[in-house]
């Protein structure tokens, strides 16, 4: 089930940008391990989609950690307590705490951010961008490179049918794999730019170089609480990475 | 209220396209501008559109007035440049090519059509309101809240249409705008240009082909190589002897020859007859192989029966999605279906939009797997073996052909196919070389496949399966898009491989392209065979192939128009 929103997203987006900011600030791993518990997999588990987010999240996240272990958990200079001597690497306490810890940080990140992306109201997102005046070539870019993807994903598989019509055998090694790719990729690109020439002409016809505001089909869910509250949260954000990094320095 | 006058107009290389040309289109008129494949109409399409000087490296000599105001072109670097923006609200544009004209922003088809206004400023209940009143004239309003990335290809057409009429144009100028769609999707979009037109618009159709059927008061203009070779009304226009300029009329049969027995040669020139083919009137049954009475049939299905997996709506293999046909969540599986091919027979698949069509087709060649039943193709039975290993025996022709190319030249690109199966190099490149004469673009062979104009491609895509050698030729709406010429080409083409022993099964819209080359029809409806169809007559079911002067030495009447005026058409991308 899907859920019911609440916020704009472009606050849902700026929130998810605060947090991570918070997250690399704070730097403590009880910080980073609440934000995990208590931001990150509840709204993995009500976004309607806790699967497909969740894969994603393994995808993306796991090797991060893997390398993370291998890298401080095997060399890690400062390491003390020599859990297991392998020659020219050591497995050491510190060494295995820091990945955790370096873990747990990039967990939250790509939780956070994966979860924001995978749930976006795109169109709305869109919608609020242009009804806050931002510059169109910027929304445009952002919203057309997105609704660009799934169709380059689908043109992309017909093309690879299309050659093995022809007689491309694909095979299961990873050479085969990266011929066929090699060969999807003349037509989809040539196929992308012509489509693409076909466009400017089209945004030139429509207007798209007008100077002055957007306007959006879509009605603005934006409300002016959530503008203030953007503001407010940016500042009291920054102010509070300040103090929490010039409190650290002094200590 | 817009009229252009061409005294030349030439892309880089110098070429001569559009000399002498005159257009005048007044209020609500209907025109047709109709001309074979590098005739020149889609540069003349360009120039009402205000798409000049803006494309690199064309020169233009002569006027376009536009409400009493004339610009003037000398083809010199300082030319006026025309405001499209400011343009596009007295003359909207629609192009070939329909993805190209989507923002690729909008996530449902009222902020497609918005997407213009909303450039301009429009405030939002304004915005609202025009795009909910063109929508009404366009019959789009139920489809307002769809995925404009997700609709079939009368759908799209319109929305882009709507899209480019929200502003109230006077003038709609559209190249192709029927190109890709079956007769349903054909006729809303004819009733949309209808509407458009009762409310005062005057509408500039480019087409290869003069439509079947129009306003009493259509007018035509014809071109052939860039000049203009008729100018008046589309009911004398049909008897005018425009298929000379390689310029039929849609729905008619290709216009192959009637006599028979004239058998001097079949498809000679097919790389893998070794033997001058001389079947003409042998019935299909006889199996003229060459492999004796105990050669199996080409293409058995038994019993067939496919679901499209969960999903298939996104993934959507099926066929292109631009164009009409079986893509998308309404795309039917199959069930139940038997159907057995000979060799030398050409059989047609018809049925309505999302019936199975391109489904059953892509069984034949491994792209789909039964999950019922069973498919064999020239004896063996379709499993597990990778879909590119049926290529050698089964030649399949995609609906949209830019898909299939990949290569750096045509001759390359042709070569493939046979290099794919085996063949050595050097008996490759001949072979494709022949193949490229066949279809007569043997002198483009070492351009690259994308500075070919539409019909050309098509072709090479054609070539390439010829080239291959393939027995079964499986052909998704092989006409669609391609000129008079290339289209009668082509049924002497299908005819000449069938009278060699070869099979051919080709999903059509073409009714008339299907009676005439056919000898027989298969109906599919959700995805099963159905009793023929009502609707037509004069099918030749079981009918014994009819031979036709095969004439090797002349070709295969494709020789018409294919000058440089072609390829330099289609610097555009398209002709």
């Amino acid at each position: 089930m899907p859920r019911r929103r609440t916020l704009n997203p472009l606050t849902e987006l700026l929130g998810a940008v605060l947090l991570v900011v918070l997250v690399l600030v704070v730097n403590r791993w009880e910080f980073s391990l609440a934000v995990l518990l208590l931001v990150v997999v509840p709204a993995v588990l009500v976004s309607g989609q806790p699967r497909r987010i969740g894969v994603a999240i393994v995808l993306v996240a796991g090797p991060l950690l893997l390398s993370s272990v291998l890298l401080h958990g095997l060399f890690f200079p400062e390491g003390r307590v020599v859990l297991l001597d392998l020659g020219p690497a050591r497995v050491t306490q510190e060494g295995l705490v820091f990945a955790a810890l370096m873990g747990l940080r990039m967990s939250v990140f790509t939780g956070v951010l994966l979860t924001t992306a995978m749930t976006l109201d795109l169109p709305d997102l869109i919608a609020t961008m242009t009804h806050r005046g931002w510059n169109r070539k910027l929304v445009f870019i952002i919203g057309s490179a997105l609704g660009l993807l799934p169709h380059v994903a689908l043109r992309a598989r017909q093309i690879t049918r299309a050659q093995q019509a022809r007689g491309l055998v694909v095979g299961r090694g990873p050479l085969s794999r990266l011929r066929a790719l090699l060969m999807v990729t003349t037509p989809l690109v040539i196929g992308l730019l012509v489509d693409a020439s076909e466009r400017n002409h089209m945004l030139e016809a429509r207007g798209f170089s007008s100077s002055g505001p957007r306007t959006s089909y879509l009605p603005d869910t934006d409300t002016a609480a959530q503008r203030t509250g953007r503001r407010v949260a940016t500042v009291a954000v920054l102010l509070f990475a300040a103090a929490w990094l010039v409190i650290g320095a002094v200590a | 209220m817009i009229t252009v006058r061409s005294e030349s107009f030439t892309y880089d290389d110098g070429v001569p396209l559009l000399s002498g040309v005159q257009l005048a289109v007044g209020a609500g008129e209907y025109v047709v501008v109709a001309g074979a494949s590098g005739s020149g109409k889609t540069t003349l399409a360009r120039l009402l559109a205000g798409l000049v000087g803006s494309d690199a490296g064309c020169r233009f000599r002569g006027s376009i007035t536009l409400a009493g105001e004339t610009v003037r072109f000398d083809g010199s670097p300082a030319d006026p440049r025309i405001d499209r923006a400011a343009w596009s609200a007295a003359v909207a544009f629609v192009s070939q090519g329909a993805w190209g004209q989507l923002s690729m922003m909008s996530a449902t088809v009222a902020e497609e059509i918005a997407f213009g206004p909303s450039n301009r400023g429009v405030p939002t209940e304004e915005l609202r309101r025009s795009v909910h009143d063109v929508a009404a004239s366009l019959r789009l309003t139920s489809l307002l809240g769809r995925d404009p990335r997700r609709l079939s290809g009368g759908q799209l057409q319109r929305t882009i249409i709507a899209a480019a009429v929200v502003q109230r144009p006077r003038v709609l100028v559209l190249d192709e705008p029927f190109h890709g769609l079956d007769e349903d999707s054909a006729a809303e979009v004819a009733a949309a240009l209808d509407a458009l037109r009762g409310a005062g618009t005057a509408v500039v159709v480019c087409d290869a082909m003069l439509p079947r059927s129009g306003p009493a008061d259509a007018r035509v203009l014809a071109l052939a190589e860039g000049h203009p070779v008729f100018s008046g009304l589309l009911t004398e226009a049909r008897w005018a002897g425009l298929r000379r300029y390689g310029i039929g009329t849609a729905g008619d049969p290709p216009g192959l020859p009637d006599g028979l027995g004239s058998r001097t040669g079949g498809l000679g020139s097919h790389p893998d007859d070794g033997e001058p083919t001389d079947h003409a009137g042998v019935r299909p049954q006889d199996s003229p192989t060459g492999a004796g009475a105990a050669t199996p049939s080409p293409v058995v299905l038994t019993d067939v029966g496919f679901h499209h997996p969960t999903g298939a709506g996104e993934s959507a293999p099926t066929s292109d999605t631009r164009s009409d046909s079986d893509t998308g969540p309404a795309g039917a599986g199959l069930s139940g279906i038997t159907l057995t091919v000979r060799a030398g027979e050409i059989v047609a698949v018809r049925g309505p939009n999302g019936s199975g069509k391109t489904t059953l087709l892509q069984h034949l060649n491994g792209l789909h797997r039964a999950d019922t039943g069973t498919v064999s193709v020239l004896g063996q039975q379709i499993r597990r073996q990778p879909t590119g290993t049926f290529a050698g025996d089964v030649g399949y022709l995609f609906q949209d052909t830019d898909q299939q190319l990949f290569e750096r030249t045509v001759l390359r690109e042709v070569a493939y196919g046979p290099l794919a199966a085996g063949v050595r190099r050097s008996e490759a490149l001949r072979r494709a070389a022949d193949a490229l004469d066949v279809v007569g673009l043997g002198f483009v062979r070492e351009l690259h496949p994308y500075e070919l104009g539409f019909v050309q491609r098509r072709l090479v895509a054609l070539a390439s399966i010829i080239a291959t050698g393939s027995t079964v030729w499986v052909l998704d709406e092989p006409t669609g898009g391609l000129d008079e010429s290339a289209r009668t080409g082509l049924a002497r083409l299908l005819r000449r491989h069938a009278r060699s022993g070869g099979a051919v099964v080709m999903a059509t819209h073409d009714a008339a392209f299907a009676t005439a080359v056919a000898h027989r029809t298969i109906w599919l409806d959700g995805g099963r065979l159905v009793p023929d169809d009502p609707g037509t007559d004069g099918r030749m079911d079981g009918r014994t192939v009819e031979a036709e002067p095969a004439d090797r030495r002349r070709g295969l009447g494709w020789g018409h128009g294919r000058t440089a005026g072609e390829a330099q058409d289609s610097q555009d991308g398209r002709s």
